[in-house]
Order: C-alpha cells, then sequence, then structure tokens
C-alpha cells in the first residue's frame, strides 16, 4: 500500500511538473528561511549556558531614576555594592566585579592599546572557564597575575609557551600569564581577552572604591544552591534602601535607595534582556519572538501555496480518489494517503532546504558575526529537529486538501470526467492568497519603517559635527595638565585644526557623569541631577555646537574657569567659604527646561551651586547656553547637562578638522602625539565612525528583516503564479470563447490580472491596519521617533499589485495568446 | 442478494426537490445478470448507486445480504461495498499515473493481502481479460475497448460477489462492445451477480432480467430466458 502511495505520488509530482517545481521551492525556500532564522534564535537564546552553574549565577542590574530625567536600565553596579551583598545577603555564595579599563602593553619595543577586566579572585570559580594552559583556581591569585584568551596569547607570545611570561602593562610590575583560556565564543555576553586579579587596579579605584554613587564595574554573584533567584531578586531593593547610604552634599541629599533599583539576571537572561553598558550588545526577547514569528509567518505562506495548489488541481485527482473509495478505501485511509503526499513533497522540500541553508550559511554566519553550526551528524538535536519542522509543514499544508479530496462524491465523479467537482472552493482558496498579501505587505511594510527609523537616526541632525571631528582616547589621567594643555594647544595649531578640546566624555562614548544641582533657595532635599561635563575652553568649536544664547567660554577671562581646589592643610574644617569656588557653566537646552527658567536667554546670568571635588561648592554663572544635542543613541532622550572648565578630568581630546587634506591633518596629529607620548600609541577615532558604529546592529536587524521579508513575498508570488497558471488552464474554453467573440489579448490578460488582483487589494484591508498598530507600538519604544506615513502603506500596496500583476500578467499574456481554436479544442 | 423496498431517493437544491427514484422495488437473487434500462434522467444511475452504495436512499429500506443497509454511516458501507462489490463504468475510470498491473492491483490493496497472492490474483485477472501482455502499460497507451478490459479486471480481481456495471459498452465499438459483454456473460456464468445499466438493446439482451425505469419508477420487468 505504501508503495502504491508513494509511487501515485511520485508519478503525479513528475507528470505535474510547474506545479511540483512551484510547491518544493516553495517549501525549499519557506523551510531554508525558517531554518536560518531559527539558527539565529537557537543561537540568541543559547547564550552563558555552558557555564556549569548558569542556575545559580546572576548579575546585579539596576533600573535608574534619575529626578527629570526617563527611567535607565544598566548592567553596571558599584564597587561597594559586591561586598556587602556577600555580608548582609546570606544566599549569597560568592561574587565577583569585572572592570573594564584600557591599558598599554609594551613589547618588543612596541606599544599596544588593549582593553583589560580586571576581576575579583572568585571570578574563575563562578565562571567555569577552560583553561587550555594554567589553574582556573588559582589562576589570579597572585596579584600580578594575567590570564589571556588564546588570540591575546598569541599576539604577544606567538608560538612560545605563553605560561610563565611576563607583560608589561602600564609600566607597572611585570604580570605573568598564569592561565591561557580559549576566545570568547559568540554566544557569551562577555567580551573578555586580558584578564588581570582586581589587585592590579585597586590603587587607580581607590577613590571610587567605597563610593556608592560611582557605577563602575559589573556585579555577578553565585547564590547557594537551592536559593530562589527570584524570591531573592525582589528582596534586593528593600535591601539596597537599607544599605547604600544617602549622599549627603552641600548642593543637597542623595538617596541612593530611591535613584537606584537593583534586581538580579539570572546569567542565561543576560543577553535577552538589553540594557545599557553591556559587555556585547544584547537582542531582546521582544526581537527574538518577532523574528520566530517572521519564521513561522514565512512557512505560512509556503503551507498556504500547497494548500491552495492542492486543492485547486483537485479535479485531477477526482477520479483516483473515487475510484480508490469505489474500490474499498475508507475516507481516513485517503486522507493519510494526501497527507502522506504532502509530508513526500515537505521532506524532498526540506533535503533541499538543507543544500540552500548549507549555500547560506557561511554568508549568514559572518553577516551575523556569530559562529552559528549547522552540522546534522555531530548536532543530535537537529535531525529531529528538521523532520519534526517538516513533519508540521507537511501536516498542516496537507491536512486542509486531504479532507477536501476525500470527501468527493464517487457516484458524481466517476459518472463524468469530473462533474461535481469545482477544483476545491475557490472562495476559500482566494481567502488564503489574501492571508498571504496580507502578511507578506505587512512584512513589507515593516520592513520600511524599520529602514525608515535606521536611516532617520543615521541621518537625525545630532547636534553636532560629527563629520571630521576626531576623537583621541584613553587620554592618560595621570597625565599632568600642564602636558595636556600643551598638546591640546599644539593640535589646535596644525593647519588642517579647526579647533581642539579636551573632555571628560565625548558623544557616543558610553559614559556619564551626574551631578545634583541646587537652585538659590531651593529646598536641599529637592533632587536636581544634572549631567556633568568637564570641558575645555573651545568644546563648542571643537564639537561644532550650536550656541542659542549667551556667549562661549572664554580664555581670555580666568573667572570663566573654576579656581583650583583649596589645599587641605590650610583650610579648616568646617570652612565652608574657603571651599567654595566661582566659576562660569555651560547648560544645554533641556538643562534651561528642567531648572525652571523662562527662556535660553533668560537662564544667562543666573546662578546654581554644585558638588566640588574636594566636597567644597562650585557657584557656577550660566554664561551660554547650546541648544540640544544628542550624548547617546538617537533612541534615547537628551538628559538636561552642563558644561564647566575642568581640565582634570579630561579623558578625551576632540579635534576638528577642516575639510579637505585630513590624511595629512592625521600625519600631523600622529607626529604631535608621538613627540608627546612616545611610549602611547594613539589611539584615534573618527566621531562619524563611533555614531555609525551604534547602529550596525539594528542595520544589521533591519537587513535581515528586509531579507526574509523579500522571501516570503517570493514565496507568496511562486504560489499566485501557480494558482494564476491553473485558473488560466482552467479557463482555457472561456478565454477561447470569448477571443471568438471579439476580446483581445489586452481583454483577456486584464480578466486575469484583475481576479488576481482583487485579494491583493483586499489583503491591503488587513495589512495596513495591523502593520500600522504593530509599527506604531514599536516606534513608540524610541524617544525620536519618524511619523507613519500613509504613503508608505500605500506604496507597499501597490508594490504588491505590481508583483502579482507582473507575476499573473505574463502567464496571461501568453494563455491569452494561443489560438482560439486551440482552446476550443480542448476538454 | 439484494432487496429495494419502497426505496425513495430526492434531490433538494434550494427551492426544487426532484424525485430521481420514487418507491421503486426491486428484488435481485444471487447469480442474476440484471440489466436496467431507461431514457436519460429516469433514475438508472441513481439506482445503481444506491446499490453500489455510493449514495444513501432518502427513504425506504435496501436489504444486502440479508442486512439492512440504507442507514448505515460511509465507514461501514465501505467496508460492505470492499468486500462484496465491484464497479464497472463507461469511462473506464482507471488511473492514469499507474500502469494496468498496478490499476488492477489497487482493488486488493485495501483488502490485506500479501504481495505475492495479489500478484497472482492481478495476473490471473488480466489474463482473464487477455489483457495480461499490457500489463507495464499506462491507460492512455490502451485503446478503449482495452481499457474496460483493464477496468473489468479490476473489478473482478477482488472476487465480489455483485458486479455493478454502468454501461460498460457505452464508449465502445460494437465489437468491443460486444467483446465485454461476452466476459460478464462469463463472469455471471461462474456465480457473480450483475446489475448492469445500459441504453444498447441489444446488449441488454444478455440479461437475464431487464427492469425498465420511467421517471423513477419502475415500470415494467422482463424476464428473459437464460
Amino acid at each position: 500500500m505504501l508503495k502504491n502511495y508513494l509511487m501515485v505520488a511520485l508519478r503525479n509530482l513528475l507528470k505535474h511538473k510547474l506545479y511540483s517545481a512551484i510547491n518544493v521551492t516553495g517549501l525549499a525556500v519557506g523551510l531554508a528561511t525558517c531554518v536560518l532564522i531559527l539558527l539565529f534564535v537557537r543561537n540568541e537564546t543559547s547564550y552563558d549556558r555552558f557555564f556549569t552553574d548558569n542556575d545559580r549565577i546572576y548579575q546585579v542590574a539596576f533600573k535608574a531614576q534619575l529626578p527629570g530625567r526617563q527611567v535607565d536600565h544598566f548592567a553596571a553596579s558599584m564597587l561597594p555594592l559586591a561586598a556587602s551583598m556577600k555580608v548582609g545577603l546570606p544566599e549569597v555564595e560568592m561574587t565577583a566585579r569585572v572592570i573594564q579599563n584600557s591599558v598599554v602593553i609594551k613589547q618588543g619595543g612596541e606599544s599596544f592599546s588593549e582593553t583589560a577586566r580586571a576581576v575579583d579572585p572568585d571570578f574563575f570559580r563562578i565562571f567555569d572557564f577552560t583553561f587550555l594552559r594554567g589553574d582556573r583556581m588559582t589562576a589570579l591569585d597572585d596579584p600580578n597575575s594575567i590570564v589571556l584568551t588564546e588570540s591575546m596569547a598569541r599576539k604577544y607570545f606567538k608560538d612560545q609557551d605563553p605560561l610563565g611570561q611576563t607583560l608589561d602593562i602600564d609600566g607597572s610590575a611585570p604580570a605573568k600569564v598564569t592561565g591561557v583560556i580559549p576566545d570568547m565564543p559568540s554566544n557569551t555576553h562577555f567580551d573578555l581577552e586580558i584578564i588581570r586579579p582586581y589587585a592590579a587596579v585597586a590603587q587607580a579605584m581607590r577613590g571610587i572604591e567605597t563610593n556608592w554613587g560611582a557605577v563602575c564595574c559589573e556585579t555577578y554573584v553565585r547564590l547557594k544552591p537551592g536559593v530562589d533567584g527570584k524570591a531573592l531578586s525582589d528582596r534586593m531593593p528593600a535591601w539596597f534602601k537599607t544599605t547604600a547610604p544617602t549622599l549627603n552634599s552641600p548642593t543637597g541629599n542623595v538617596v541612593l535607595g530611591e535613584i537606584f533599583t537593583p534586581r538580579l539576571r539570572n546569567l542565561k537572561d543576560i543577553h535577552t534582556d538589553p540594557v545599557m553598558t553591556s559587555m556585547r550588545p544584547a537582542t531582546s526577547y521582544a526581537e527574538i519572538i518577532t523574528f520566530a514569528a517572521v519564521a513561522a509567518l514565512v512557512l505560512a505562506i509556503a503551507s498556504i501555496n500547497f494548500m491552495n495548489l492542492a486543492t485547486a488541481r483537485a479535479t485531477q485527482r477526482a477520479r483516483e480518489v473515487s475510484v480508490r473509495k469505489v474500490v474499498g478505501a475508507s475516507r481516513s485511509q485517503i486522507i493519510m494517503q494526501f497527507i502522506g503526499e504532502s509530508l513526500l513533497l515537505t521532506v524532498i522540500g526540506l533535503v533541499l532546504s538543507i543544500a540552500l541553508v548549507e549555500l547560506a550559511l557561511p554568508a549568514y554566519s559572518a553577516f551575523l558575526d556569530k559562529k552559528l553550526s549547522f552540522n546534522l551528524f555531530t548536532d543530535p538535536l537537529l535531525g529531529p529537529a528538521l523532520l519534526g519542522l517538516a513533519l508540521v509543514v507537511g501536516v498542516a499544508g496537507g491536512a486542509y486538501p486531504a479532507f477536501f479530496l476525500s470527501g468527493f462524491n464517487p457516484a458524481r465523479v466517476l459518472k463524468g470526467a469530473s462533474s461535481g467537482v469545482g477544483g476545491g472552493s475557490g472562495r476559500l482558496r482566494m481567502a488564503l492568497v489574501v492571508v498571504q498579501f496580507a502578511i507578506s505587505i505587512s512584512l513589507m511594510v515593516a520592513t520600511s519603517v524599520v529602514y525608515g527609523q535606521l536611516l532617520y537616526a543615521q541621518n537625525k541632525n545630532l547636534g553636532f559635527e560629527k563629520e571630521n571631528t576626531l576623537v583621541l582616547r584613553g587620554f592618560p589621567r595621570s597625565v599632568e595638565q600642564a602636558r595636556q594643555q600643551t598638546l591640546v594647544e599644539a593640535l589646535a595649531k596644525l593647519d588642517g585644526v579647526v579647533a581642539a578640546a579636551g573632555s571628560s566624555s565625548t558623544p557616543g562614548d558610553g559614559s556619564e557623569n551626574n551631578t545634583n544641582v541646587r537652585l538659590p533657595g531651593a529646598n536641599p532635599d529637592q533632587m536636581l541631577v544634572l549631567r556633568q561635563g568637564g570641558v575645555d575652553w573651545d568644546f563648542v568649536k571643537a564639537l561644532g555646537l550650536q550656541l542659542v544664547a549667551g556667549r562661549e567660554f572664554d580664555r581670555n577671562r580666568p573667572a570663566d574657569q573654576l579656581p583650583p581646589l583649596a589645599d587641605p592643610a590650610q583650610v579648616p574644617a568646617g570652612d565652608t567659604a574657603a571651599r567654595t569656588y566661582a566659576g562660569a557653566v555651560m547648560i544645554n537646552e533641556a538643562a534651561v527646561k528642567r531648572l525652571g527658567f523662562a527662556s535660553n536667554e533668560d537662564a544667562i546670568g543666573k546662578q546654581f551651586e554644585v558638588g566640588a571635588d574636594d566636597d567644597g561648592t562650585n557657584k557656577l554663572t550660566i554664561i551660554g547656553v547650546v541648544a540640544d544635542f544628542h550624548f547617546r543613541s538617537v533612541h534615547d532622550p537628551i538628559p538636561p547637562a552642563l558644561f564647566v572648565i575642568n581640565r582634570d578630568r579630561f579623558s578625551d581630546v576632540l579635534v576638528r578638522l577642516k575639510p579637505g587634506n585630513v590624511q595629512k591633518t592625521l600625519v600631523e596629529i600622529e607626529r604631535v602625539w608621538r613627540d608627546m607620548f612616545p611610549n602611547r600609541p594613539l589611539n584615534r577615532e573618527f566621531l562619524d565612525d563611533r555614531i555609525q558604529a551604534q547602529y550596525v546592529r539594528e542595520a544589521k536587524t533591519s537587513q535581515m528583516f528586509a531579507a526574509f521579508s523579500g522571501l516570503a513575498i517570493l514565496i507568496a508570488c511562486l504560489g499566485l503564479f501557480g494558482l494564476a497558471s491553473f485558473t488560466a488552464e482552467r479557463r482555457t474554453k472561456e478565454i477561447g470563447l470569448r477571443k471568438v467573440l471579439g476580446a483581445s489579448v489586452m481583454d483577456i490578460v486584464r480578466l486575469l490580472v484583475w481576479q488576481f488582483s482583487k485579494p491583493v487589494l483586499v489583503a491591503n484591508l488587513i495589512a495596513w491596519p495591523v502593520a500600522w498598530y504593530f509599527m506604531d507600538q514599536w516606534l513608540n519604544g524610541f524617544s525620536f521617533r519618524i511619523d507613519l506615513n500613509p504613503l508608505l502603506f500605500v506604496s507597499a500596496g501597490a508594490v504588491a499589485l505590481l508583483i502579482a500583476w507582473a507575476t499573473v500578467g505574463l502567464h496571461a499574456a501568453r494563455v491569452a495568446q494561443a489560438k482560439p481554436v486551440t482552446a476550443l479544442r480542448y476538454e | 442478494m439484494l432487496k429495494l423496498v419502497d426505496l425513495v431517493k430526492a434531490y433538494r437544491t434550494e427551492e426544487v426537490e426532484t424525485t430521481a427514484l420514487n418507491s421503486v422495488n426491486i428484488h435481485v437473487r444471487d447469480g442474476e445478470f440484471v440489466a436496467i434500462m431507461g431514457p436519460s434522467g429516469c433514475g438508472k444511475s441513481s439506482l445503481l448507486n444506491i446499490v453500489g452504495m455510493l449514495d444513501t436512499p432518502s427513504s425506504g429500506q435496501y436489504w444486502f445480504n440479508g442486512e439492512e443497509v440504507s442507514k448505515y454511516g460511509e465507514r461501514k458501507l465501505a467496508d460492505i461495498r470492499k468486500k462484496n462489490i465491484g464497479f464497472i463504468f463507461q469511462s473506464f475510470n482507471l488511473i492514469d499515473e499507474l500502469t494496468v498491473f498496478e490499476n488492477v492491483e489497487l482493488a486488493l490493496l485495501y483488502h490485506d493481502i500479501p504481495a505475492r497472492e495479489r500478484k497472482e490474483r492481478v495476473k490471473a485477472a488480466l489474463a482473464k481479460v487477455n489483457i495480461g501482455h499490457r500489463e507495464s502499460h499506462l491507460p492512455q497507451q490502451l485503446s478503449g475497448g482495452q481499457q474496460q478490459r483493464v477496468a473489468i479486471a479490476r473489478a473482478v480481481v477482488a472476487k465480489p460477489k455483485m458486479l455493478l456495471a454502468d454501461e460498460p459498452t457505452g464508449n465502445l465499438d460494437s465489437a468491443n462492445g460486444d467483446e465485454v459483454m461476452r466476459m460478464l456473460t462469463e463472469l455471471n456464468a461462474e456465480g457473480t451477480t450483475i446489475v448492469m445499466v445500459t441504453h444498447s438493446m441489444p446488449h441488454a439482451q444478455y440479461a437475464t432480467r431487464i427492469i425498465n425505469l420511467f421517471d423513477g419508477q419502475v415500470v415494467a420487468e422482463n424476464l428473459r430466458a437464460a
């Protein structure tokens, strides 16, 4: 019996080549698309599961609600948190902090800038990284030890055994390599290359080691076995409120427990819970689910093709079904036969799709920058998963045709050739075409909106000059002020430089420093937090900011700069007057609003106070207002900010270049740097590259979305083509008669094209509101967003219609051109 | 073999009700060869469909082998049909995708018969209708007469007690038509009950009894000498 079914199925496939090709191609492309998406989804949801204790390992994340600011979520925490958790929360077994720092490694006369991470000794006890060399449990016991990834070890020691070798880091005591671990796999949230013990940075951290207001490290905890992490996480905010101190400053009290709300995120969830300050870009669950949904939709479109073509061509199988019934086949046997055929077709599609996936995988992996594996022989889950997928698609696509075909009345079918069989319900088929096109149009709209928002973000006026603006990074904070000043001045003098200025932070660098501000006469408990930037005289010019009121800092007015801090030895305790410093401040428009001034002009000349570095008070007079500019991605709102001349805090230097001979200027900058810092490599970056890099992931997501939407439309069109050719065939006689009665080729084409235009038009009516709703929701997640343009929806509909016309029209024209006599002889 | 008592078949559309069979009473005994005649639209095919259990009556009784089957569901009817009835159609109704052998074998596939036995029986059936030499051909490679012979082989291969033939010679020339009738007569002689619908009086003459239908009613029954 099975042989008979198989034979009939195969012969049918071979006999109706177009129909088979459409189905198999549609299924193969649909399954391949689905598999590629699912590989992505599997990778995204597999992060950090390879750590043995992943169930017990958590990272502390915070929600921060600064007064007057939107809520921020970030993974960073304060240095004293880990120790307090270990003492105050008995459920915590171990803790480890991770602190990122830039280092310069000297090796063989060359210097390299690297990003290192300093970690607490328990780090490698919590995370069981494989150690290729060295002992995991003791690797970081020595303060001068260092663990490298394989690539780093190769970079510095070539083919030599790295274990026991030393590296000169930042000119301090040589660090001895005590361990080598494999490079980070693509499915971990960690981005580690050089790992040192916390002791190596302890000196540099001394100032903030006990500061509960400085958010500067990641904190991981391993809970004792059996502890309910969720319950502990729920208790964290209350615990934090009683543990974190209130910061008292001359400008008011900052209740940290009210600003910061901690929670524990399980290691496995870190990658799917995007927050700020992640080591690697995270992917939200919503995004993963969206892609999984696209996979399901693409498969649904392919299945609908199968359903439609199978029922449309039912007349050709009617006699077979009837004869089978007459000779004793029960309906269930016939249903099984047709579901079997559907499965056979799906399996053929699956085999082809595996080939397609194999072909696409290298490019796809490279595009996603992930190591996606697709190996049926080494992955025991893959084979069953693929067969399961084929089973679901085969049964879903085959069930309706099977029920439909098995329902024929043999008496009627066998009496005539096929009377009583109308080729299935044409209305249902059209309804399914409507569904396919509604999905395709929605995906088209979604793709356009995602792209539109991306383009908007990439091209939005950020409020500063991103072109030709260079950032010299990792400017050594330890370097004395005089040398900083000399460097900035030397750079400013170069022919190709418009302006140069030091700065404590630059747009897109992810750092943020906030301070509490007190307006004269305000309640000390009122928290008025502004972002604070320590800048240089030419900051406004170097960044190309727009001055909207007042004036810029002026190096000819010494009073613009805050005076040096008072010598603690000279100032008696309690002498607040001696620790009060006057200076000038510039603010942005958001700060004008936040501070409650009537207008930008109104703010000029007004004063407020902020805390000084020695716990004294800076009394600042507003001299200028700059237009708002984006510190972070345009997706985030612009915080109110103040800028003061504070050369102690510079970490970066901004250099705005004259357009034109940029290469020559770069060489000169390099020379100036080398003259001043011969042992430190110049770490430079163009601001527009950095800004662009913020959108790389979004651009990739958009491209993936576009590609998968395109494939969905392709599959839907394949189905439409199949249906059109079926309809043309079925209406051959009618077409012939119409031609005899005087219809032109164009009339016939119009007739057929209109028949298929209707479902596409109806599909728009479904797709538009659905797409509008979802895309509006999506856009609402951005602080700065595009508006939904109805024209976009109409365009998507028009494109779908044009594609449908092209698909159907060509075929219709061929049919319409046939001689009427051929058509009339048919039947 | 079968007995129809006050059998009515009415087809209902939204507005019109058409009575195809109106209080039909027929009794066919085992081993009979009955021809049913009548003008187009008199209800011949409706009758054959009900007798063949491809359709159910609107009212009345249908006794088959002592069993009242008129109220049976599709599954049970399929089972009785499979075990007892063979069909021959005017338009042969062979499956284009299957060879001659496979078309005949199809009738055994739903009977749980081992492959070896199936093969023997198919070959015997094909030999009986003199088409064994064409067993690997596809239906479209055969003439009409040859196709109908394959259809007869398919109808008898499962050894049904009753054979229903719906204008089996309607699509054939006279020589082939006579050949088919000769085969049916042979089968009847071997004990198979045959109910045949036909328009052809000469072919009806092969039957032992002719039933005339008109407007859904039996108007005459002529018993012929065997």
